[in-house]
């Protein structure tokens, strides 16, 4: 009865690579997250590619490359062409995200997976929405409901919540419940009973140290600053860093450090701009400041912004705080500064986030972290000498070839728009006609000596006439006064101004981070690739500002918000499984943990039907207020109305006892202050409450799971018979409602 | 309100207080009041839906000014939307007004411009330029009075673009002279969000709301008025301040000019020389010749007829409720919406101020029925028992065992136990019971062997030892009543008092005990309704208000011309009925 279902993991379960997975509500096709990881191994797309035409939406819940990062080779590659939501600051920061990607990945490679522009293109197709903004999808998707929420951990980070027919479909990873500088906590827990809660379990395992974290962070980088060192912080490019800049930001205020910090990304100057512009995403405490006294908290006062890593190199000598990209030290500026600066035992490699699996950032987080590493240095290179001009030569080969084909299209071309005219023109032309057909008769002899010439390996149908100038018929249509024209084409465009203005605007977002890309596109360039062996000699430290929940709080969060089915996805084994146990004894009977491809059919077995309640019933109905809730017992007759709806109608007959009802859940400790503030001694003994001298309450039965088991309450009332004993279980009763 | 409202709220309110010149006691709130109110203000983002007690509602962009919101406010399925000041045309840094996905019942819609209709805005701009363009070419100085905010934005950015495209102006300075457009170019330099889609572009180049060729003024002092320049001052109607000041300086050269960019308020300056008098009035109390230019271009962004006109033709609210307009305005623009929406059966309302409008939509209420209790269709005919729980509008039944599955309610059993002191036998009691119940099944317990005996299923009684007897039932109202008549009953053998004696009690006649629960009925129901009388044919006649209701006491019908009273007449009698008739053991 109830909306179908069904997940399909087609990437990340049971380890920690990129997230994707297929949703199918009632046979509509929702692509979750399409991640790629910092290796850009076509391979992980594999299931993806299988399933990319049939998708209908696309969701995206950060804007990281584990999150999105697959998006433009899949919209390139793959036929994936469904149009994607994400909230602004997803769009912005993910295209950001992607700019530095493909662009850190230019420097090293023949990176050739998806260019600039095509993640511009993939990126035009998204529709960015507010948090908690209901969207109502039209079309194949009628009556699903999409909203995004709150997640913290990124700006702009989602959690998606998928509507139909009153049965919620959330999808929640990477959440963080902890309040932080620039983001606010995430809103799952106010959701209760959704059908499905897709989740991850990326840090189950994982338990946050408490919250000393942020001092050694600035310990470790004051030391090494005052020491003379240099620090390097692995950054991704939009995510992250913004809560680290902040935090760096405040402590350089409050201590009046002088020492330089730079961010360096490709990208880092927009994203700062856009940042600043994003206010509205962010945490309480930046939109009040703002409010009260018009600080934006990404007026950044003590960083310096770097996009290219010459400037760096031209920064005066002398410690110095760098917040890098990538994170994975794969790629990136990253990975350049960290082959320098580790073989001096001065600096600190500072790691904020575990690094993505095997990457070399993840070889170093392991303990006890490896002497020396192995890492290719790659440059790119102008060309020069003999390979200058071999490239040249290729070019012009090149070029001269797609003239030809240019040159071959067009005549293609005229020759179509010739056809049909030939066929169109009816009786005067029949002549003509006959003309041609012989003159193709005529030429067929020479004609071979042509297509030597002009066409390379392309026959020309036997009825097309001879190579000619394109010659166009104006067969423009005359009466009494003249030519036919169209007043259209002669209006002066009023809106020049605009135009103007917009010329000026320009469209071109990636100006000054794709500049770096054209100088290096324009020359010729190749890549110079070197294998070395680093020894690691700097000091290495991990502390976690992951910003997601720890597993005590993943584990919280899912028994407060209680899915009737429960999917789990993202995390190594041992953590999903571990996931798994705990969510079957705690929060509900349902747990799923697919593997790739394996579609699970997680379609609600409820039952439901609606009713029409008649006012008839309704002015008879005596609501209890309980909390948010109104309760109330009714009897009813079915009944019909005009248009074959059920109703319920007030019953005719007296209506047939039921059993009682007593609807409340009963904390022991609020029951304590309760009676005793009507003058009755109680204490705990032994697991029940003493009331007075004799009587005891007991709470017996299995506590804890929501969703599952009788999930009625037992409690026991003992005593002898006395005055007491009535009186207690008067206020006993007066915890709950009766129906 | 949206995030650029309430930052921009700040700024205005603080500016208020602070060139308020009112005494002390005579001011309305001050910065504290300000600063407290901040705290309460929740902020939304347009589209955001909020809930609150199960009425949700959510926001437009209404392109009036940076941050104008239009509400829809959806109670229990009712939507009514609120456009405030609204304008449906785009400019250069907002918005239009949106077009609501879901049509409203109501429409509560501005109606300042009446039937009134805006030049297309690009002649608009081309006069304001153009005039500009002549007076700065002639050498003359351009003064534009406009209020701090909203209009001021839009014509710097058009003034910053112009300026742009003309280099050879590019010596020429313009200023704004308002310290709240200062302050408050911050908030329009963040919330590049709630602009459009030309200033977002143009933002990912550089923020267009850095001017390049224009500067702000802080007092007239800092102006070296020496040549050609453009000044944009507030207020707006030049009844003072620094626009004024500037008038009085430039209007007697007939180089200058005045652009008045806004709407007009009744009795001010700018309303007079709108008419081009000959003279003026200075501050100081001298006229002067009004020699200057005087340009009226009205870039006001509210909505003239034809937005307002095509905005409810596709809207098509059933209600409209006209608000906001000076009275003749809004009279016309009823009469002309009247005759455009003829055929579409739709009210207009223009009520005055304080003057209430009351509408009634009988919404359907459904309820989603779920769980176990859905397992089958119900036929019509049969019933349907179950908890309805009521979450803001939406409503669902649910069996009980259900509960804590689809709510976060949940159910709880109170099993009661208590010892009583008897020492007699443990027949006696089964004895007794016996006579007063009709299952009384006797058994022995299975773990410490002690006789039991189990009344009508609800209530266990044990004997535990010699002096004790304990007994257990499970809380709800029966089986409490009849642990409570077996206590009495224990209590009675053990004190010895006259023994209940098995005797058939003189049942008293059928017909004395009708009397007496007539006399209860009829009792009952005066104290319920008040008018309560004998008719004939043995009717009780009820009277409430004039309305009428006839009850037949045997069959329980009751006839009345008002439904209300009638189904209340007969939920009542039948409440009592089962009040005064025993009720069934045999409930479960």
């Amino acid at each position: 009865m109830g909306t179908s279902v069904q997940v399909t993991p087609l990437s990340g379960v049971f380890n920690e690579n990129p997230l994707s997975y297929l949703v199918s509500i009632d046979g509509f096709n929702f692509l979750i997250d399409c991640g790629w990881n910092d290796h850009f191994d076509p391979s992980l797309l594999q299931p993806l590619s299988k399933v990319a035409s049939t998708i209908d939406a696309v969701l995206l819940s950060h804007p990281d490359t584990l999150h999105l990062g697959a998006l433009p080779y899949a919209m390139k590659q793959l036929g994936l062409s469904a149009p994607v939501f994400s909230t602004e600051p997803v769009y912005r920061l993910g295209l950001l995200t992607m700019y530095d990607q493909y662009l850190s990945r230019r420097q090293v490679s023949e990176f050739d997976l998806f260019t600039l522009d095509d993640i511009d293109s993939a990126f035009q197709s998204v529709t960015r929405l507010t948090y908690s903004q209901n969207y109502h999808l039209s079309g194949k998707g009628e009556g699903i409901v999409v909203a995004p929420h709150v997640a913290g951990h990124l700006l702009g980070g989602t959690v998606w919540k998928i509507t139909k027919d009153g049965e919620d479909v959330i999808y929640a990873v990477d959440y963080n419940r902890r309040k932080e500088k620039h983001l606010n906590g995430t809103v799952l827990e106010s959701f209760v009973r959704p059908a499905v809660l897709i989740t991850d379990a990326y840090n189950a395992l994982h338990n946050q140290p408490p919250r000393q974290q942020r001092e050694m962070f600035q310990d470790a980088i004051s030391k090494t600053l005052r020491a003379g060192g240099n620090v390097l912080l692995p950054v991704d490019s939009a995510g992250r860093v913004l809560e680290l800049l902040l935090i760096l930001e405040d402590y350089w205020a409050e201590h009046s450090l002088n020492y330089p910090i730079y961010f360096l990304t490709y990208v880092s100057s927009s994203t700062i701009d856009y940042v600043k512009s994003f206010l509205e995403w962010m945490g309480d405490s930046i939109t009040k400041s703002f409010e009260t006294s018009r600080d934006n908290a990404f007026l950044l006062k003590h960083v310096t912004l770097l996009i290219n890593k010459s400037e760096l190199d031209n920064a005066p000598d002398g410690p110095k705080l760098v917040l890098a990209s990538m994170a994975s030290l794969e790629a990136g500026f990253s990975h350049d500064i960290f082959v320098e600066w580790a073989s001096d035992v001065k600096n600190l490699v500072l790691f904020t986030e575990r690094g993505q699996f095997g990457t070399l950032a993840r070889m170093l987080q392991a303990d006890p972290p490896p002497k020396a590493v192995k890492v290719t240095m790659s440059r790119r290179v102008p060309l020069v000498g003999e390979e200058l001009i071999a490239y040249e030569e290729e070019q012009t080969r090149l070029k001269k070839e797609e003239a030809l084909k240019a040159s071959l299209v067009k005549e293609e071309e005229s020759k179509a728009s010739l056809g049909p005219d030939n066929n169109l023109s009816g009786d005067p032309m029949v002549i003509d006609a006959n003309n041609a057909n012989a003159s193709a008769d005529v030429v067929e002899p020479h004609g071979g000596r042509y297509r030597d010439i002009l066409i390379d390996g392309f026959v020309p149908p036997s009825t097309s006439v001879a190579p000619m100038f394109p010659f166009y018929e104006n067969n423009s249509e005359w009466d009494d006064f003249g030519e036919v024209i169209n007043p259209d084409d002669y209006i002066i465009k009023d809106e020049d101004m605009d135009q103007a203005a917009m010329h000026i605007g320009g469209d071109d977002g990636k100006l000054d981070e794709g500049s770096a890309s054209l100088i290096l596109d324009a020359k010729p360039s190749k890549v110079v690739s070197n294998e070395l062996t680093v020894q690691v000699k700097c000091l290495l430290i991990f502390i976690d500002y992951e910003g997601r929940a720890d597993g005590r709080s993943i584990k919280t969060i899912l028994s407060h918000v209680a899915p009737l089915k429960l999917v789990l996805v993202h995390g190594s084994a041992e953590a999903t499984e571990h996931l798994k146990q705990h969510c079957l004894k705690h929060v509900c009977p349902h747990v799923y943990t697919p593997q790739i491809e394996e579609t699970i059919d997680v379609t609600s077995d409820l039952c439901a039907y609606k009713v029409q309640l008649s006012e008839k019933l309704m002015s008879n109905v005596l609501f209890k207020k309980l909390g948010d809730y109104e309760i109330a017992w009714v009897d009813a007759e079915v009944g019909k109305t005009e248009n074959g709806m059920l109703s319920l109608l007030p019953i005719s007959t007296p209506a047939p006892p039921h059993k009682s009802v007593l609807v409340g859940d009963l904390k022991m400790a609020d029951l304590k202050p309760f009676l005793s503030s009507k003058g009755i001694q109680v204490e705990f003994a032994g697991g029940a409450l003493r009331c007075g001298e004799y009587v005891t309450i007991r709470k017996v039965g299995p506590a804890g799971q929501k969703g599952g088991g009788s999930g009625t309450q037992q409690i026991v009332i003992e005593g002898p018979l006395c005055e007491d004993y009535y009186k207690i279980r008067a206020y006993l009763y007066s915890q709950f409602y009766l129906l | 309100m949206t995030h650029a409202t309430k930052a921009i709220y700040k700024l205005l309110l603080t500016d208020y207080v602070k060139v308020s010149k009112v005494s002390v006691e005579d001011m309305l709130f001050d910065e504290q009041d300000i600063n407290r109110s901040m705290d309460r203000i929740e902020v939304l983002d347009f589209h955001q839906t909020v809930e609150v007690n199960g009425i949700k509602f959510w926001c437009y962009t209404a392109g009036h000014v940076l941050g104008a919101a239009m509400f829809m406010v959806d109670i229990a399925g009712v939507r009514v939307l609120y456009t405030g000041d609204y304008s449906r045309e785009e400019d250069r840094h907002l918005r239009a007004a949106e077009l609501p996905q879901f049509s409203p019942d109501i429409c509560i819609i501005e109606s300042t411009y009446g039937v009134q209709l805006h030049q297309p805005r690009n002649i608009r701009e081309r006069r304001f330029t153009d005039v500009i363009h002549s007076t700065i070419s002639q050498g003359g100085r351009v003064l534009i009075p406009a209020y701090a905010l909203g209009r001021a934005q839009e014509l710097l950015l058009i003034l910053d673009e112009y300026w742009s495209n003309h280099p050879e102006f590019h010596n020429i300075p313009i200023y704004y002279a308002s310290p709240l457009a200062k302050k408050c170019m911050a908030v329009y330099q963040t919330y590049i969000l709630s602009m459009n889609e030309r200033i977002r572009n143009q933002f990912a180049n550089s923020n267009p709301f850095k001017f390049k060729h224009i500067s702000p003024l802080n007092s007239i002092d800092d102006l070296s008025d020496v040549g050609p320049s453009v000044v944009m001052a507030s207020p707006g109607g030049l009844q003072s301040g620094l626009s004024r000041q500037l008038f009085d300086i430039w209007c007697s050269d007939k180089k200058n000019a005045c652009v008045i960019p806004g709407y007009l308020v009744e009795g001010t300056l700018a309303k007079t020389i709108i008419s081009e008098p000959k003279e003026v009035t200075l501050m100081n109390g001298l006229t002067a010749p009004l020699n200057m230019q005087v340009h009226y271009i009205s870039f006001s962004a509210h909505a003239d007829y034809a937005q307002t006109s095509t905005f409810l033709k596709e809207l098509m609210p059933p209600n409209i409720i006209l608000v906001h307009g000076e009275s003749h305005e809004m009279g016309r623009l009823k009469t002309k919406l009247m005759t455009e929406l003829a055929d579409c059966n739709t009210k207009i309302i223009t009520p005055k101020n304080c003057q209430s409008v009351e509408m009634y939509f009988n919404s359907e209420k459904m309820a989603k029925t779920i769980g176990r209790l859905a397992e089958k269709m119900p036929e019509v005919g049969e019933t349907v028992s179950g908890i309805l729980v009521k979450t803001g509008f939406t409503y669902q039944i649910m069996a009980p065992d259900d509960l804590h599955i689809f709510s976060q309610l949940s159910t709880t059993n109170i099993t009661q136990r208590i010892t009583i002191p008897y020492s007699g036998a443990f027949g006696v009691i089964k004895y007794r019971l016996e006579q007063i119940y009709e299952s009384v099944e006797s058994s022995t317990d299975e773990e410490s062997g002690v006789p039991t005996l189990r009344v009508h299923d609800r209530v266990t009684l044990k004997q535990d030892s010699e002096k004790h007897i304990s007994m257990h039932w499970t809380s709800d109202p029966i089986s409490d009543m009849v642990s409570d008549s077996i206590v009495a009953l224990v209590l009675n053998i053990n004190r010895e008092v006259p023994k209940v004696v098995v005797e058939s009690e003189a049942i008293k006649s059928e017909e004395e005990s009708g009397k007496k629960a007539e006399k209860v009925i009829h009792a009952l129901l005066v104290s319920l309704f008040g008018d309560v009388k004998l008719g004939d044919n043995g009717k009780l006649v009820i009277n409430v208000d004039g309305n009428v209701a006839h009850l037949d006491k045997q069959s329980g019908d009751v006839e009345s011309e008002n439904e209300g009273l009638k189904e209340k007449v007969k939920a009542a009698f039948k409440r009592i009925q089962s009040a005064v008739k025993p009720i069934p053991l045999a409930a479960s």
